[in-house]
């Protein structure tokens, strides 16, 4: 919580970030953030396989678990991925020390990431540092098996992170184009996420005009834990007299926003501009003019400008969202409000689960103290012995950090979820159109006029 | 007249006017001679709604017919379509007079005329009644009776028939222009003569021509003519489903389905777009590859769903053993015999005017299936060439074997 503020009031003090690449996808997505170019970053790769680790670009590397898989690889077996963790909790530790922020970078579903990666997370807010979590969740080809693993990983690894920006590889794979590669496919995801993550540093270190406060992404990201949900992320640069619309044009094509289609969906939208010496006001009105068409009145727009010399005459802008599926205000809201009676400190680990919203007032007890037996067993059972006292308290703190503010944007789309049903509706009730035949005799079949495009009538959504 | 005959073919598409001129020789044979088109404006779904306009039309594709042929043009065969076109099936029966045991010609006639003693809609007459088997006594598969004996003389007939003012629309209209009507054929009957052989008829085929206004198709089993129909959606619903989408003009849409379009899904790069030119009038604008083939395809995937519909009253889809027969402007679309095959379930070949020489470019075109096979009918008919409209059905009798 005081680094937090740190953060938010003086910027001027440079935040030390470590990116931890965990298991075979975490460090691909280094090398590529490495290889693309990540100046003054503190990158970490962090395996059990030795070779794959020896094939990485990084400098500073952690073998995990040497006796345990003697420099193999997990296996794809969470359980051997923790042991190996375990086993080399010390050499983490230092590998993660004197960071105030942890970019912990992981591939979900396998052994060494799904295993290693609330062990590593405990470890970074035991001491004492902002955890953000960037995870990819498999490919549905992977099997259902790797899918459960990095479901229950993810649970995990909510539990000890600030902020979890987790992308659906499938997304990204149907992002590519069915013809591409699955090398292809892969690579794209890896870029997105070093994407992310390159874009996220940035804000986080820019000294801004209007800077991004770390608790204004955390309240952009909110709702990213939750099943379902997903993250949105876009990142355009441009240069050249058109730069405002091109950079935001980049931005909006990266295939995670379906062409900013995306956005009209998110409660909570991050922009951050970025530019030269020489970007204009006018040009960020701009661009900000129209990237609200993309998005709907309800949204909360958190705005962040900085001029960043070193983009010299290109202008850059980055978009970050959490977009959750259905009825998921609820699910925020009410464990938030209810653990801070501060009564149940057990409680508060296992009421952010809870989906439903009816433990409110004096339900509660019995609920949660039903409920609350289990997880902290296999809390125990999960976390290090040593490490478990000390992430519960504090696990309290960021996420209630932004408590004030919550209730207000976490109220608003509970309202916006009806508008934007009523606007798919009148779809409907457009006047039907018959183009080149509305003067010509109708061709009627089973009741339905032929002359009326076909997507028309099967409600196929074009557009 | 010589045993070389110059036979002309008129389809009024509504896409195109499309004049073939070919000639047909003594062997059987036919060679394209030249191709004269004209789009073709004031016709919609296959039938002329604005008489003048379309009157122009034919004459600039007659005019260009003679000019690449060096024919002068007095009279054609005229194929027709339009949803208000029908066939059904039908058995005539005759009994053989005491006096004489032996079947003759004549009986052919009464044979038929018996067959259309049905009650079809009072503004609607006979296009074809196509012959498809006899029986004599009850004996099954006879091919030609005339000689034999027997007391009772059945037929089978594939009846095709439309509303008459609107087949006589257009047979004015071309008669306005000048050339006098030969005869008018059923489109995807025409079709059928150039793009199946003897072969495919008797494995059982359906050949469906996708035209610019409705989809035309007949069924051959046992190679007779066994179903028909039109459907009156075509490639002009593709283009204003298109049009109506992206909001673009028709011409625009037009020409985007042509070069660009595609019937598969899934294809192309999300977000990869294809951009049209901004030029005086229209301001340009960028398409979404995905989007125009989503358009397509719906429109296309109902089009076979509604013919499978129609076909699945008939048992007979799965003995079709040479498949289905893919024909006219639509079939140029990428993809669109993968589709059909998915929701047919039959072999699908994309094809065209097969037994003729001459001009490749023509008869290489599915566009020209039926204006060919208007030649091809022409000639079969050849040998008694009928004088008018109404004269022919009768002379036609002797020769219905064909079919």
């Amino acid at each position: 919580m005081k680094i937090q503020r740190n953060q938010a009031s003086a910027p001027q003090h440079e935040v030390r970030i470590k990116i931890a690449g965990l298991g075979g996808a975490g460090c691909n997505v280094l090398d590529r953030l490495l290889l693309d170019g990540m100046p003054d970053a503190d990158l970490v790769a962090i395996n059990t396989d030795a070779q794959a680790l020896a094939g990485s670009v990084l400098s500073q590397k952690v073998q995990l678990g040497r006796g345990t898989t003697r420099g193999l690889g997990a296996g794809g077996d969470p359980e051997l991925g923790y042991a190996a963790a375990e086993e080399s909790l010390s050499d983490l530790r230092s590998a993660i020390e004197g960071a105030q922020i942890v970019f912990l970078c992981v591939g979900l579903g396998g052994g060494t990431g799904s295993g290693g990666a609330r062990i590593l997370a405990s470890l970074a807010r035991e001491q004492k540092a902002l955890v953000v979590t960037f995870a990819t969740l498999p490919f549905g080809f992977e099997g259902k098996r790797r899918r459960a693993q990095a479901d229950e990983a993810l649970a995990a690894v909510q539990r000890y992170s600030d902020v979890v920006i987790h992308f659906e590889n499938d997304r990204m794979g149907d992002a590519v184009a069915p013809l591409a590669g699955i090398q292809e496919a892969f690579v794209s995801a890896d870029q997105t996420l070093s994407q992310s993550i390159r874009a996220l540093a940035s804000l986080v270190r820019q000294r801004g005009l209007v800077s991004v406060g770390f608790d204004e992404i955390v309240t952009a990201l909110r709702g990213a834990t939750e099943s379902g949900a997903h993250c949105v992320f876009g990142y355009g640069e441009a240069a050249g007299d058109n730069r405002a619309h091109d950079a935001l044009a980049a931005a909006l094509k990266n295939p995670l926003m379906d062409k900013g289609r995306m956005l009209e969906d998110a409660r909570n939208l991050l922009v951050n501009v970025a530019g030269g010496p020489s970007m204009t006001l006018n040009e960020v009105q701009i661009l900000m003019e129209e990237l609200n068409r993309h998005i709907s009145d309800q949204t909360r727009l958190l705005f962040g400008a900085a001029v960043n010399p070193a983009l010299g005459q290109r202008m850059s802008v980055t978009i970050l969202s959490a977009l959750t599926s259905d009825a998921p205000a609820l699910v925020e809201v009410v464990p938030r409000i209810v653990p801070r009676a501060e009564s149940a400190p057990v409680a508060r680990e296992v009421a952010p689960r809870i989906p439903e919203p009816a433990p409110l007032a004096p339900a509660p007890a019995p609920e949660i103290a039903a409920e609350a037996e289990p997880p902290p067993v296999v809390a125990l059972r999960e976390v290090a012995p040593e490490a478990a006292p000390a992430p519960e308290p504090v696990s309290l703190f960021p996420e209630a950090t932004p408590e004030p503010a919550q209730p207000a944007p976490s109220a608003k789309p509970v309202q916006k979820s009806k508008p934007v049903q009523a606007k798919q509706e009148q779809m409907q009730f457009e006047p039907v159109t018959r183009g080149r035949f509305e003067k010509s005799e109708p061709t009627i079949v089973d009741g339905q006029d032929l002359d009326v495009p076909t997507f028309l009538r099967r409600n196929v959504k074009v557009k | 007249m010589g045993r070389d005959q110059i036979v002309v073919g008129l389809e009024i598409g509504t896409s195109k006017v499309c004049v073939v001129v070919g000639e047909t020789r003594g062997d059987g044979t036919i060679r394209i001679l030249g191709v004269g088109q004209a789009p073709s404006r004031g016709v919609r779904k296959g039938e002329i709604v604005d008489f003048e306009t379309a009157g122009k039309c034919i004459r600039e594709a007659l005019v260009d017919a003679e000019e690449k042929s060096d024919v002068m043009i007095g009279s054609v065969y005229l194929g027709v379509t339009g949803s208000h076109i029908y066939g059904f099936n039908n058995r005539g029966a005759v009994s053989i007079p005491e006096e004489r045991d032996e079947i003759c010609e004549e009986d052919f006639e009464d044979v038929q005329a018996s067959a259309r003693e049905v009650s079809i809609p009072a503004p609607n007459m006979f296009v074809h009644s196509i012959l498809q088997h006899y029986y004599v006594d009850g004996q099954d598969g006879v091919l030609n009776p005339i000689g034999m004996c027997g007391r009772k003389l059945e037929a089978d007939f594939h009846i095709i028939h439309g509303v008459a003012t609107r087949i006589k629309n257009s047979v004015r209209c071309v008669k306005e222009v000048g050339p006098e009507v030969l005869d008018v054929v059923f489109n995807p009957l025409a079709a059928a003569q150039v793009v199946l052989d003897q072969n495919q008829k008797g494995l059982g085929a359906i050949v469906v021509d996708m035209g610019g206004g409705t989809t035309d198709y007949i069924i051959y089993v046992d190679g007779a003519v066994k179903q028909s129909g039109s459907l009156a959606i075509g490639g002009d619903h593709i283009t204003n489903d298109i049009s109506l989408g992206l909001r673009i003009p028709m011409a625009k849409a037009e020409r985007l389905k042509v070069e660009e379009g595609s019937v598969i899904l899934g294809n192309s790069r999300p977000g990869e777009t294809i951009t049209l030119k901004d030029e005086t009038g229209f301001a340009g604008k960028e398409i979404e590859r995905e989007m125009l083939n989503t358009i397509i395809h719906c429109r296309v995937r109902e089009t076979f769903e509604l013919l499978k519909k129609q076909l699945d009253e008939e048992t007979f889809l799965h003995f079709l053993g040479a498949g289905m027969l893919l024909t006219g402007g639509c079939s140029l679309l990428k993809g669109i015999n993968h589709l059909a095959e998915e929701v047919l379930g039959l072999p699908v070949h994309l094809t065209h005017a097969q037994t003729v020489s001459g001009l490749t470019s023509a008869f290489e075109n599915p566009q020209f299936s039926t204006a060919i096979g208007l030649i091809k009918y022409a000639e079969a008919m050849q040998p008694d060439r009928p004088r008018g409209l109404f004269d022919r059905i009768r002379r036609r009798i002797p020769f219905l074997g064909l079919w």
